[in-house]
């Protein structure tokens, strides 16, 4: 009788157990169809690739376009995407990229047909892509000014830009002028995507309205200020491990609400499926009650104040610079005004990009140490600094506590809130003493940051607010840039960190995190270190 | 009249070219480029120079206001630095959403006030009176972003008697919030003024003449009264329909509604300055179109006025 108690007992979790994993692999089927509605603050200005700069317009880049290449969801490397495989040249000068085949244009945009009537990617489209970033002036065509005679294809004495190469119909190659590491994580940019020459052509300017890519999203309407209407695109290149074809959903819709507590009310109400970046006053009831549906992780950017370090007071004054580094309590601002929200910083590189150094010496909070240093920089009485600030509550309310923190040292603090053209203009031109400014990575290197913020190089509009300036320092990164063996880069980088901060050119403060509120039917949706505007849509389905 | 008419419409076009070589000048003056907020956070110098180029920012600003005065006479208001979009065209699909919302919320002030107002004045120091009255002090005090986003949170998420934002031509559901909220301010001010006026109107000699000729007192307010009353409301709602045709921004933010007045605060935030232009000229036109329809209207309800 035991026995076949036994018997029985096991039978039943047997059985039990096979049902589970029936029920788990029915929960794991992707379904197909159904339209996710995605929230936008507003219209999105570029849907052309090449001229895409902000995060808004990137949203719709990522739907309709491919690279060749793209970042992996972590930010960590470089994974294929119309390009299967690549290789660097021993000299790191020469890429070859081996191209997907059958990949094909959209055959439709905005329900007509296309020019190009959905005809296979070649090399030849590659090139004309990258040509036309410069026929067009976009403005983010400089990131690879490294490929051999890109000049003179700017200038226009060359007829063609001879550094990007057809070796055959599904082989692109790039010569540089000189080896540049971080060439694949550039061409992982949403502005480095093929774009059919027929429509391009024939529209010009008015690409913008009239886009075509091989994403897995078509265009399908755009009511201006309302939302852009996506429908799948039913020949894309990619499917998923089952073989199956991507993406699920039937379409995407960007649906454009301006105001937060609306856009937070109509994702309560179900009528958005995704609230990208939850707006701050309502984070604490979201983490109290909607925390299954956050998704929430460090995104690669950096918030920091800058001083100008080519002018007084913070010019060649080590211990100033010192002394407002030590005199401020990230931790508490942090907690206490955005909700823990960010992450303390130490120094320029976010956790989560290569190079990152979790040992790295920067700044603790330190009042004392603050006080005696502001005496040493030969401010005892105290000194009264402007600080330039761009219009928006969040960086208002943490500006005003680190007035209220070095108020404390007898640092005062004027705050000057700027519309964001005149706050960048002022910024550029040096005409500040201190400013808010931040930055999250193009591409996932070091040299996104490092070089570009803080090169002596880079003065001004090309990324170097605080005209901070260290010959040594300059070195480092110029070699970096050049260095083809990973390790020796990645230290060259974290020293090079090391003795920027030692510099404190400027007041180190927090690293972003990127977040998104996603309702529970949608599965497989997962938020990479890039940003929410990034968050890959073809593998998402629904499941109600 | 059409002498007239046209007299007005000449007197316009200096008062139009007033205006755009004010924002032209002021534009010019404002820090903040608009081909370097094209080029994101960071830009080198050489792709600005060329995108500056081809934007004809590069040409000296007396080439600039010729060239756009010039186009401008050709009708064409430019192409937006934003996104390229003619901004004739972006003025007219957004104007359609103003156009409606504006008018219907018109239409509900003008019932909801006038209607108010006379009560009101009839029967003054009444409930109704101070009860309307304390209302329209509210409808003048609340401010707009308020009294949409309370309907909202009530009727929408909390009662679920209307679905939520958007615009959905078509579909009357959506507008009746938006419509509430941007009629609220000015059918409180039409109630208010149409109460004052009626109140002075039936004081006068022929109103009390009417009623001792027997008249019924229907007649009397209705064909005596109000009409005597409704010029001063007349020239309010002329210049309200004008306000809210030049764009409703929060009501438009609110309600995620695509009209004029989001596209110009957003071509302000972007310094697109073919799109600030295009909608201040569109503004100043909507203004002095609707100041002439009032002014003709004054005709229609008061014959003694004439058009020499």
């Amino acid at each position: 009788m035991k026995r076949r108690l036994v018997w029985f007992v096991m039978v039943v979790i047997l059985l039990s157990l096979v049902f589970v994993g029936q029920n788990a692999a029915v929960a794991q089927e992707p379904k197909y169809g159904g339209v996710l509605r995605w929230r936008a603050v507003n219209d999105p200005p570029k849907l052309d690739p090449a001229m895409a700069t902000d995060t808004s317009s990137s949203r719709n880049v990522y739907l309709m376009f491919d690279m060749l290449v793209d970042n992996d969801p972590d930010g960590k490397s470089i994974v294929p995407r119309l390009a299967e495989s690549w290789e660097a040249s021993p000299d790191g000068k020469t890429w070859t990229f081996h191209l997907r085949k059958g990949v094909k244009f959209h055959k439709e945009s905005l329900g007509k047909p296309t020019e190009n009537g959905g005809r296979e990617v070649t090399a030849h489209d590659w090139k004309y892509s990258f040509e036309r970033l410069v026929k067009v002036n976009s403005p983010r065509a400089y990131f690879i000014d490294m490929v051999k005679g890109y000049q003179d294809f700017v200038d226009g004495k060359a007829d063609e830009w001879v550094g990007i190469k057809v070796v055959d119909d599904y082989t692109l190659q790039f010569e540089l002028d000189y080896p540049f590491s971080p060439f694949l994580s550039v061409l992982a940019y949403n502005s480095f995507v093929v774009v059919p020459k027929e429509d391009a052509e024939k529209w010009g300017k008015e690409f913008n309205f009239h886009p075509v890519g091989t994403g897995a999203f078509i265009l399908e309407r755009w009511d201006h200020d309302q939302r852009l209407v996506y429908r799948k695109n039913p020949d894309y290149w990619k499917k998923d491990e089952a073989g199956r074809q991507l993406p699920y959903l039937d379409g995407i819709e960007i649906v454009i609400i301006p105001d937060n507590t609306i856009a937070y009310e109509e994702f309560k109400k179900g009528n958005i499926d995704v609230l990208p970046a939850p707006p701050d006053e309502y984070y604490e009831e979201i983490k109290a009650q909607y925390s299954h549906l956050l998704q929430e992780r460090p995104e690669l950017g950096t918030y920091y104040y800058g001083f100008n370090n080519s002018k007084p007071p913070f010019k060649d004054n080590l211990k100033l610079r010192q002394a407002f580094n030590y005199a401020v309590d990230r931790e508490a601002i942090n907690e206490l005004v955005i909700h823990g929200r960010y992450y303390p910083a130490k120094g320029i590189l976010p956790p989560g990009i290569p190079g990152y150094n979790p040992n790295l010496r920067g700044y603790e909070y330190n009042p004392e140490k603050a006080k005696q240093l502001l005496a040493e920089a030969g401010f005892p009485d105290g000194i009264t600094v402007d600080l330039n600030v761009n219009n928006d509550p969040r960086h208002t309310l943490i500006s005003e506590a680190i007035q209220a923190q070095l108020k404390n040292l007898g640092i005062n603090i004027n705050i000057k809130v700027l519309d964001w053209g005149v706050h960048l203009d002022l910024c550029e031109r040096g005409e500040t003493q201190m400013f808010r400014m931040g930055w999250v990575a193009d591409y996932a290197d070091p040299d996104n940051f490092l070089y570009v913020l803080l090169h002596s190089e880079n003065h001004g509009s090309k990324g170097n607010y605080s005209f901070y300036s260290n010959p040594k320092v300059d070195e480092m990164l110029a070699a970096a840039r050049v260095e083809t063996d990973w390790d020796k880069r990645m230290k060259l980088y974290q020293e090079a960190e090391q003795m920027i901060v030692d510099d404190a050119p400027w007041l180190f403060l927090f690293h972003y995190t990127t977040s998104l509120l996603a309702q529970d039917w949608l599965k497989n949706m997962h938020l990479p270190a890039f940003g929410d505007y990034t968050t890959p849509l073809e593998v998402v389905w629904i499941e109600k | 009249m059409f002498s007239y008419i046209v007299r007005k419409m000449l007197y316009a076009v200096p008062v139009i070219w007033g205006v755009v070589t004010i924002v032209f000048i002021l534009m010019t003056i404002v820090p903040g480029d608009p081909a370097r907020l094209m080029m994101g956070q960071r830009g080198d110098p050489e792709t600005l120079a060329r995108i500056r180029a081809d934007l004809g920012l590069d040409l000296p600003i007396h080439k600039q206001y010729t060239r756009f005065l010039k186009d401008l006479v050709k009708g064409d208001l430019g192409v937006s630095y934003r996104n390229n979009e003619k901004v004739v065209d972006a003025l007219m699909t957004r104007f359609g959403a103003t156009l409606k919302l504006a008018f219907w919320a018109m239409v509900l002030a003008a019932l909801l006030g006038i209607l108010a107002g006379v009560v009101s004045a009839v029967k003054q120091y009444s409930i109704f009176d101070y009860s309307a009255m304390f209302i329209a002090i509210s409808g003048i005090s609340a401010p707009v972003f308020w009294v949409g986003l309370l309907l909202l949170l009530i009727f929408a998420y909390t009662l679920h008697l209307v679905p939520g934002v958007g615009y959905v031509p078509g579909d009357w559901r959506y507008f009746i919030l938006p419509v509430i909220t941007l009629g609220v301010r000015p059918a409180a001010l039409i109630a208010r003024l149409t109460r004052s006026c009626m109140l002075e109107v039936l004081t006068q000699d022929y109103i009390r003449t009417a009623r001792s000729k027997g008249l019924r007192e229907r007649i009397v307010i209705m064909r005596h009264a109000l009409k005597n009353a409704l010029i001063p409301v007349v020239t309010i709602i002329g210049t309200q329909v004008a306000e809210l045709l030049s764009g409703a921004v929060l009501t438009e933010t609110i309600f995620a509604w695509p009209g004029v007045g989001r596209l110009a605060v957003e071509a302000l935030i972007a310094r697109d300055f073919p799109m600030i232009r295009g909608t201040v000229i569109f503004m100043a036109v909507i203004f002095l179109v609707a100041n002439l329809i009032v002014d003709i209207s004054y005709g229609f309800i008061d014959p003694r006025i004439r058009y020499d």
